[in-house]
């Protein structure tokens, strides 16, 4: 569905003569003449308007009755009066009507003070009440949710919240209960109201009759600030207005970006920022010392830190990077690891993707946007599950197939929470997604597939040109190969989005934290370790140091046995690090205190291209420092003088080291930040040359495992599997729990019911978990969750599993 | 005087049987209007002026003609929601004679185009729900239903939904969102059902005197059709008379006679002593009108020149024996109970009037209040969502306009009667020994 043309047109509002795009619904028309309509029900994001709420009456000449501004489109020549008596008294009557029951506690709500009611009640309203009888009574307040409290008699019964629910994160569980005047908003079945995406309603509600619970109290609008930025949390980047007092941060707003997230947030970045400011961050640095982490002075750490760095020259460090580190820090780091140490082995990805391949699914010319999954005609979603990789696109995708129709196809391992939007859905066994994408390829070609590969092509090329491939980063070069066959190259509105497997993974591997790229995904002289390959080399004693920059791989990556082993041996094991994670905590040699989000001052590089910046909005907390000074200091320490002084003279380096980032400046970047693919330097972009091998399809991955086999082994990482989720007081009632995942058949098979508790073995390793019965998943399947604290999936190294209670 | 069509054989035994209803001609109009072309029948119905009886009085051919052409899914739905207080026409008519109406709805699909079909009857209407369904199997054991009905080209599927017992549902958009399935809730207009209404497709929303009516136009010819009643109001309407009235009931009658004659004429008028007070020309919805205005022409026009409407047809008869007050509370009450909610007018408007009458009632109100009611009823009109708040505030505020000093006088006297029954006469001081006087 191409996005729709802009006609202007012509209509007089007010006596004044004012050009508005034609169609446009009359409240934002009106804008164009700076004429305000107030409105409480009308949120364009919620889709179609409902005229609920009548507060946005005008007078049309021809019109015998006053018409809703908010569904009212304007036409070439309409004659709109907002100003007359009639207008007037109906507003006025509005906002008398809305009052009536409405407890006027303003000087107690959370809302006074950034409230529409207020404001329109002032501007629009009498002044008065006729109202003499009792008002209506709730009980109040109630927690919707652990997350949001609702003040029933303060409600104005707008609908919003509830269209929000049934329409935009589809949830369904906000209805309105009972009828007239006794209706009020509620859960369906009574049960609290969680879901990923709850807290936007906070933002919607007109009224403060849904409020935050973690920032209830805790602020009135008069003494606090707004800092825009970016939220780090997720590969996302949704763009976030921090609400900040007393330098710390109580709130996070979304910032409506229509490129990156439309308005809405998650609620792990909604309300994990509380994790800033728990006394369990890192706040100092730490040495370890006896066998123990003790907080020491920054020399000291600095000291240590490159004394045992210094130790590893001559390619016996390695480094990774994940979590938020931005593209200044990523990029210092690899200028220090490679200048300095003489190492090539530095590494910001979970699965190995080449870089003939990552170049060849970054292309500029096979680039999709955020958008285009709106408006596409087609859009297939491979090896990746929204909601956990990337949140806010689920409510992206939704809202294509709803109001656009984009038809969906699925693909992955592990069924879906699209699937019931999707027009089809294939499942192959996990760890097959590189053979599928093959199969496609071949599909797409011709030449022989098997029967879903096929049908996957056929849907996307019977439902237009336009089409979205919203896949894995782990998925590969054959990403491309699909995208060119389906023609999608320098197409418009169709193309590749690629999820990286950490927040800034795009920008990290184009700076050139890879084994096999230095900045700009050029070539290196000779190829370093990658990961697993980090992970063998230590244990087997070739590498001694390591450097972690936001990961813990006990924690973070495939493998945690390899790993234990690596860091075990490690003689040197420099983090920079919030949290005193497991492998943190036990490993560490020396520990600096890692930024928070809120405290950064850099860049990311958005999944689509968008190089955004992370804007610090409070100082340091404790005695955290900037990371970009703090590897300044490191690197003079070890030999190199980066002359760092600003974040913005670090970008000045990147940007001159990156080709196709060249001359980007932070204040290009702006607060809506910029693709990279629509600047001239795009064309530096070092596109590949010649064919990139595919991989055959292997039948056997892409069929579940024999029943004999044992059970093929998938993982997933929950949206919630985050040490700022458990570390959050507001959201760790949502951490996860192990769970193994498995169809019904299976479990009849091994004698197994839901919510038991089992063993989850491969070769001695062994994670406890309950069964999770679901009807969707293939037998032969089963599914555990990554990135927990305990029992992760991680500590299971092979597919095959078995299951036993 | 009156020529019956609808309830030509309505005291038939047996009408409700597919048997008796073809003796009685019964399914032969179909016959012919599918010989016609489709254009022919929707010609019919735009020569023979009918106007919707349900209460809006829109003209049915024109409202057929208004569907969009194409290859969409067109929908038909009999509105069978009778709720309005005071209305009870339709019961009769499917009860008694279904085939009637089931006929009217096929030869109506015919004429727009439609395949699917639904009769969205009120949840309180078992038995009619009940007979309807025997009704319905009995038509689609006969032919009249299904795939290529008498060998003509045109198909119809019609199913019977029952409504589980809101009001709202028989305003068409909330009844259209009932069918699909969710909270009957009114929808923003436009879109009109006509362009998207049942599953966003268009539709054709029809009450069931009107459609039952297409038969009987078929039968005689829209010109002949035309003929009866006025030039504006054309054919007979069942009117429901309630109230004071010595027979009430329904009776048809031909459109443009004087009210008088249908409330003291058929009805037999208010018992012997007693005088119309007021009443309510078409269900309790319309704005009253006086007893100066019984000899009014009962036809849509002239109702609406009244200040009133003709509705759907729903005559309520108060006489000098009730307080209007109390007519009044009972409607707010109604209404009240029946707003669905969604905009705001109408929740908080409805709400605020009903309390501000049981001041009234309870002694506690001045005639300030009058003004304020009259305020909050002029508020609503024409400011709502869909037409609910409309119908409460149009009858109560013409009541307050009507029989102000009535009004006046009632509030005084529940003043005192509640002064007096909380003031309790000072008791006698008692004697206390040796206490000083």
């Amino acid at each position: 569905m191409p996005r729709p043309e802009i006609n202007m047109i012509t209509f007089s509002i007010d006596g004044r003569e004012v050009q508005a795009p034609e169609n446009m619904m009359l409240v934002d028309a009106a804008k164009y003449g700076d004429v305000e309509i107030p409105v409480f029900c009308y949120e364009p994001k919620l889709g179609q308007p409902v005229g609920a709420c009548r507060m946005c009456l005008v007078e049309i000449e021809g019109i015998p009755k006053l018409q809703t501004g908010c569904s009212t489109p304007v036409k070439d020549g309409m004659v709109v009066h907002t100003q007359t008596q009639r207008v007037h008294e109906a507003q006025e009557a509005v906002v008398e009507f809305l009052l009536i029951n409405h407890p006027l506690d303003c000087p107690v709500c959370d809302k006074g003070g950034e409230c529409p009611l207020q404001d329109i009640s002032f501007g629009w309203g009498g002044g008065r009440s006729r109202f003499i009888e009792p008002k209506r009574h709730f009980q109040k307040p109630l927690e919707l949710s652990p997350l949001i409290a609702i003040d029933r008699e303060r409600c104005i019964l707008c609908y919003r919240c509830v269209r929000y629910s049934q329409e935009i994160s589809e949830d369904y569980q906000l209805v309105l209960q009972e009828r007239g005047a006794a209706s009020y908003v509620a859960t369906f079945d009574g049960h609290p109201y969680v879901a990923p995406f709850s807290g936007n309603i906070i933002e919607l509600c007109p009224v403060g009759a849904l409020t935050s619970k973690p920032y209830r109290f805790r602020a009135r609008p008069w003494d606090i600030e707004g800092a825009g930025s970016v939220c780090t949390m997720c590969p996302g980047q949704c763009n976030v207005t921090f609400t900040v007092r007393d330098d710390r941060v109580l709130r996070v707003l979304a910032r409506d970006n229509k490129e990156v997230d439309d308005g809405w947030l998650c609620d792990r970045g909604r309300f994990a920022y509380q994790a800033i400011h728990v006394d369990e961050r890192i706040t100092r640095p730490m040495v370890r010392d006896g066998g123990e982490l003790r907080p020491v002075s920054w020399e000291r750490a600095l000291e240590e830190a490159a004394r045992g760095l210094g130790r590893a020259r001559d390619g016996q460090a390695a480094a990774l990077a994940g979590g938020g580190t931005t593209n200044e820090e990523g990029f210092l780091l690899q200028r220090i690891v490679r200048e300095a140490l003489g190492s090539p082995h530095l590494d910001s990805q979970r699965a190995p993707v080449s870089r003939e391949a990552l170049q060849a699914i970054s292309d500029p010319g096979l680039q999709a946007e955020v958008a285009d999954l709106e408006f596409a005609h087609a859009v297939l979603v491979l090896d990746t599950e929204p909601v956990d990789d990337m949140a806010i696109l689920d409510l992206r995708i939704r809202k294509g197939v709803r109001r656009n129709r984009v038809k969906l196809a699925i693909a992955s391992a592990r069924p879906s929470s699209l699937d019931p939007n999707a027009a089809l859905s294939v499942r192959f066994a996990p760890g097959g997604s590189r053979a599928f994408a093959a199969e496609l390829v071949a599909a797409a070609r011709g030449e022989q597939a098997g029967e879903d590969a096929r049908a996957v092509v056929e849907l996307l090329r019977g439902a237009g040109e336009d089409i979205v491939i919203l896949a894995s980063e782990r998925v590969g070069a054959a990403l491309a190969m699909l995208a060119d066959e389906l023609g999608l190259r320098d197409r418009a509105g169709a193309g590749l989005l690629v999820v990286p497997s950490s927040a800034n993974g795009r920008g990290l591997r184009e700076v050139g934290v890879l084994p096999d790229a230095g900045p700009g995904l050029r070539p290196v002289a000779e190829a370093g370790r990658d990961a697993a390959g980090i992970a063998r080399g230590l244990a087997d004693g070739e590498l001694t140091a390591l450097w972690l920059m936001g990961v813990d791989p006990l924690r973070d990556l495939p493998n945690r046995p390899a790993w234990e082993r690596a860091l075990d041996r490690a003689s040197t094991v420099v983090a920079h690090a919030s949290f005193l994670t497991e492998g943190i905590r036990e490993h560490a040699t020396v520990v600096f205190p890692a930024e928070a989000y809120a405290e950064k001052d850099g860049t990311l590089t958005h999944p689509d291209g968008r190089l955004q910046r992370v804007r610090p909005a409070i100082g340091h907390q404790g005695e955290s420092r900037f990371t970009w000074q703090v590897l300044n200091d490191l690197g003079r320490r070890l030999g190199i003088e980066l002359r760092v002084l600003t974040a913005g003279m670090a970008l000045a380096q990147l940007a001159e080291a990156v080709p196709f980032y060249a001359g980007l400046t932070q204040d290009e970047i702006g607060g809506r930040g910029v693709r990279w693919q629509t600047r001239d330097a795009a064309a530096a972009f070092p596109r590949p040359s010649g064919a990139i091998p595919v991989p055959v399809p292997r039948v056997s991955e892409t069929l579940a495992a024999e029943a004999a086999e044992g059970l093929r082994l998938g993982t997933f990482r929950s949206i919630w599997a985050s040490p700022e989720v458990e570390h959050s007081p507001a959201l760790k009632f949502l951490t996860p729990k192990q769970k193994v995942e498995m169809s019904p058949a299976d479990a009849d098979r091994l004698g197994l019911r839901d919510g038991q508790a089992v063993q989850v073995a491969q070769n001695g390793h062994a994670v406890s978990a309950t069964v999770a019965l679901r009807h969707a998943i293939p037998a032969g399947s089963v599914f555990l969750q990554d990135g927990l604290e305990e029992d992760s999936a991680n500590e299971i190294a092979g597919s095959i599993v078995e299951v036993r209670a | 005087m009156s020529q019956k069509l609808l309830f030509r054989d309505i005291d038939e035994p047996g009408l409700n049987t597919i048997d008796v209803y073809r003796r009685r001609g019964g399914y032969e109009n179909l016959r012919k209007a599918l010989a016609m072309p489709r254009e022919a029948v929707l010609n019919e119905l735009l020569a023979s002026g009918l106007r919707g009886r349900g209460g809006a009085g829109f003209a049915m051919g024109k409202k057929v003609s208004f569907l969009p052409k194409g290859s969409m899914d067109v929908y038909l739905c009999c509105n069978a929601d009778e709720s309005e207080p005071g209305t009870f026409k339709d019961r009769e008519l499917m009860q008694k004679n279904p085939h009637l109406l089931i006929e009217g709805i096929i030869i109506a699909a015919y004429a727009a185009g439609a395949n699917k079909a639904f009769i969205y009857i009120r949840g309180e209407y078992q038995l009619q729900a009940d007979i309807l369904d025997a009704a319905l199997a009995e038509a689609e054991r006969a032919g009249y239903l299904g795939e290529s009905i008498l060998g003509s080209e045109h198909s119809l599927s019609l199913v019977v939904h029952r409504g589980a017992g809101a009001y709202i549902c028989g305003e068409e958009t909330a009844l259209l969102d009932s069918l699909e399935g969710k909270r009957g809730n009114p929808r923003l207009k436009p879109p009109f059902p006509a362009n998207q209404g049942l599953y966003q497709g268009p539709t054709l929303i029809n009450n069931v005197e009107t459609l039952a009516t297409v038969p009987i136009i078929i039968g005689m010819g829209g010109e002949e059709y035309a003929k009866i009643g006025t030039e504006t109001s054309t054919g007979t309407k069942l009117v429901s008379v309630s109230g004071h009235v010595k027979r009430p009931g329904n009776y048809e009658i031909e459109l443009g006679i004087p009210a008088r004659e249908i409330i003291y004429g058929l009805a037999g008028g208010p018992a012997d002593g007693r005088r119309v007070k007021l009443w309510f020309p078409g269900g309790s919805s319309s704005p009253v009108l006086t007893e100066a205005e019984l000899d009014l022409a009962y036809d849509f026009d002239t109702m609406a020149k009244a200040g009133s409407m003709l509705g759907s047809g729903a005559i309520i008869v108060v006489d000098d024996s009730t307080s209007v007050v109390d007519v009044a509370y009972k409607t707010a009450y109604f209404y009240r109970h029946e707003s669905c909610g969604k905009c705001t007018p109408c929740r908080e408007g409805t709400n605020w009037t009903v309390k501000m009458l049981e001041r009234i009632k309870a002694g506690e109100a001045t005639p300030m209040d009058l003004d304020i009611m009259a305020s909050v009823c002029e508020q609503i009109i024409g400011n709502c969502l869909c037409v609910l708040g409309d119908a409460m505030a149009m009858p109560v505020g013409s009541m307050v306009k009507k029989f102000r000093s009535e009004f006046e006088e009632e509030i005084e006297r529940r003043r005192q009667e509640a002064w007096a029954a909380t003031t309790t006469p000072e008791p006698e001081l008692p004697l206390i020994q040796g206490a000083v006087a």
